[in-house]
């Protein structure tokens, strides 16, 4: 490997300009799924962030959430049977501030749980973007469709709901807004959550496909997340193949002169790895950095499960195009080589 | 006593539809300690049974016998063990590694050629041979600041430095002026005699002719002297 790492050394701007692209088509992946990934926060926070177990919806809502309305019986008895279960419903509405100013929000009212902000009628708590907006701890709110007025009494963290800020409210109200007695669905965590003949159930992944539009939204944005990770994919591919035929003729030298076709191989593979190690590292680092400098209003959620698992497939790429360019390399005989790399 | 030879060696390339046969049937054998020089216009095939005899192409027929062994039925690997341990290799144009110092140059050779040495005797070696072609005063230059006569040195030096039996040089004078390439055949043939080696060589330079012990000329991909 030392050979490897002298002509790195060596001919630093060649190494320098290719590390330098990967890092690039790596930084912009990163962003990129960043970004998708902070829209899918602000899509479904509410949701996303419940842990595993399974969601019931009505037989009649046709696995679409806002069809849903479970009957108040069939609730009771769940809740009975089942201690740990919630009951719970999501709309989208709007609350005015004190000087009438309207701010959309989505309106949570669930069954006593841990998983959701228990607050009394007339009380409210809401996601704390909505700070932004001025609102503080105490203001009073009120609702069109409501006869009452909501006290703001606390802020929760990144609580989204189809775009919009999350407000809990209780029960009674809730009722009262939408004219609804009935809740929207049943949560029950854990994973061995029952089967409820009554009821259709959903894990946490295909609950969020019957939120209406986050499938469609999720489609979009992964399709191009995707694209832009085969794309960078192929890129990285064709530089290392292309760095390597470049080299043709000093892989002719070396073969020449009785190098092992595995010491070239691993010669190739070594320049790779280290190249591709330190665009890697930068990227993440930097895209880390970039998640404590964006704008407030814009979603930006980059996790490393999603970093690890980028990386994973930018190092598998690589390889692929190292190890093309090296089969190239090997079946090609030395003079041939040589005389490749003199045109 | 000859201890390479080459006996109907053949080569055709073929381009697209078009059949061209480059050695029609060469016989030659290589005796121990002694220079042989391959002379002949462009096309004669002089080059190419050169690098068929060091492995580096393949013959389209014939035999290639090295220590009773026929090179033509080796695999790759068992060829390019021989080029990494029995067999060195001057190029015209020196082709020495780009990012390499005249001494990596020489230490690379010997890890290719695996010598069982230790680290110390490799480095005594590498003085030695750079001592012995006088370029220890460039041991820690890059190619590209050496002359073309001193990178003519040092590709000899890489040729030679793990003890093979056999050295081939395609033209190694060529890219050189007079007093250089006189220069690289009296070492070429100081080294041959001391070294025990076997050459054979390419050369265009009759001039060059009076530093070998034999010549044969070819034309037409034959052998006619």
């Amino acid at each position: 490997m030392k050979i490897a790492w002298k002509e790195m050394k060596k001919s630093k701007a060649k190494f320098l300009i290719l590390g330098s692209i990967i890092f690039l088509v790596s930084f912009l992946t990163f962003i990129i799924s960043g970004l998708a990934n902070g829209l899918s926060q602000d899509n479904a926070a509410l949701i996303k962030d419940l842990p595993d177990g399974q969601f019931y919806l009505s037989k009649d809502a046709d696995s679409t959430y806002n069809l849903s309305k479970i009957d108040e019986e069939v609730q009771k008895q769940i809740l009975i049977d089942n201690p740990n279960a919630t009951a719970f419903s999501v709309q989208m509405g709007f609350v005015n501030d004190a000087e009438d100013k309207q701010h959309s929000v989505a309106f949570v009212a669930s069954t006593e749980s841990k998983l959701f902000e228990n607050v009394k009628d007339g009380e409210i708590v809401l996601d704390s973007s909505l700070k932004e907006d001025g609102i503080e701890v105490g203001d009073v709110l009120t609702n069109n469709q409501f006869s009452g007025e909501f006290i703001v009494k606390g802020f929760v963290e990144q609580q989204k709901y189809s775009h919009a800020p999350v407000a809990f409210i209780g029960m009674t109200n809730y009722q009262e807004i939408y004219r609804v007695m009935e809740m929207q669905t049943i949560f029950i965590p854990g994973k061995d959550a029952p089967t409820l003949s009554a009821l259709d159930s959903f894990s946490n992944k295909e609950f969020l496909h019957a939120i209406p539009s986050y499938s469609a939204e999720q489609m979009s944005l992964n399709m191009i997340v995707w694209f832009l990770v085969i794309i960078s994919g192929m890129l990285f591919a064709i530089f290392f193949y292309m760095m390597n035929v470049q080299k043709i003729g000093l892989y002719g030298i070396l073969k020449a002169i009785g190098m092992k076709t595995i010491s070239l191989f691993k010669m190739i593979w070594y320049q790779m790895l280290v190249i591709t190690a330190i665009s890697l590292v930068l990227s993440i680092a930097l895209s880390q950095a970039f998640s404590f400098v964006t704008p407030e209003g814009m979603p930006f959620h980059l996790t490393m499960d999603t970093v690890w698992m980028l990386s994973a497939v930018f190092m598998t790429v690589g390889f692929i195009g190292a190890t093309i360019s090296g089969i190239q390399v090997k079946k090609i005989e030395p003079l041939q080589a040589i005389q490749q790399g003199e045109m | 006593m000859s201890v390479f030879t080459i006996d109907h060696v053949k080569k055709t390339f073929t381009n697209g539809e078009i059949e061209e046969e480059i050695l029609k049937g060469v016989n030659l054998s290589l005796k121990e300690g002694e220079i042989t020089a391959l002379i002949g216009p462009s096309g004669s095939g002089k080059s190419t049974i050169l690098t068929i005899a060091a492995g580096l192409q393949r013959a389209s027929g014939g035999e290639i016998l090295f220590e009773g062994k026929d090179m033509t039925k080796m695999s790759q690997e068992e060829i390019r063990h021989v080029r990494a341990t029995d067999f060195g290799f001057v190029f015209q144009s020196s082709h020495l590694v780009p990012f390499l110092t005249v001494e990596e140059q020489l230490q690379l050779m010997l890890d290719v050629a695996e010598t069982k040495t230790s680290k110390k005797e490799q480095a005594k070696a590498i003085d030695e041979m750079l001592k012995l072609v006088e370029m220890q005063h460039r041991k820690d230059a890059y190619p590209s600041s050496l002359s073309g006569g001193e990178r003519q040195r040092v590709a000899i030096a890489r040729a030679i430095i793990h003890r093979p039996k056999i050295l081939f040089a395609d033209e190694p004078t060529a890219s050189l002026d007079t007093k250089r390439s006189k220069g690289v055949m009296e070492l070429l043939q100081e080294l041959t005699r001391t070294l025990h080696l076997t050459t054979l060589m390419v050369t265009h330079d009759e001039e060059m002719l009076r530093y070998v012990d034999r010549v044969i000329t070819m034309r037409d991909g034959y052998i006619v002297e």
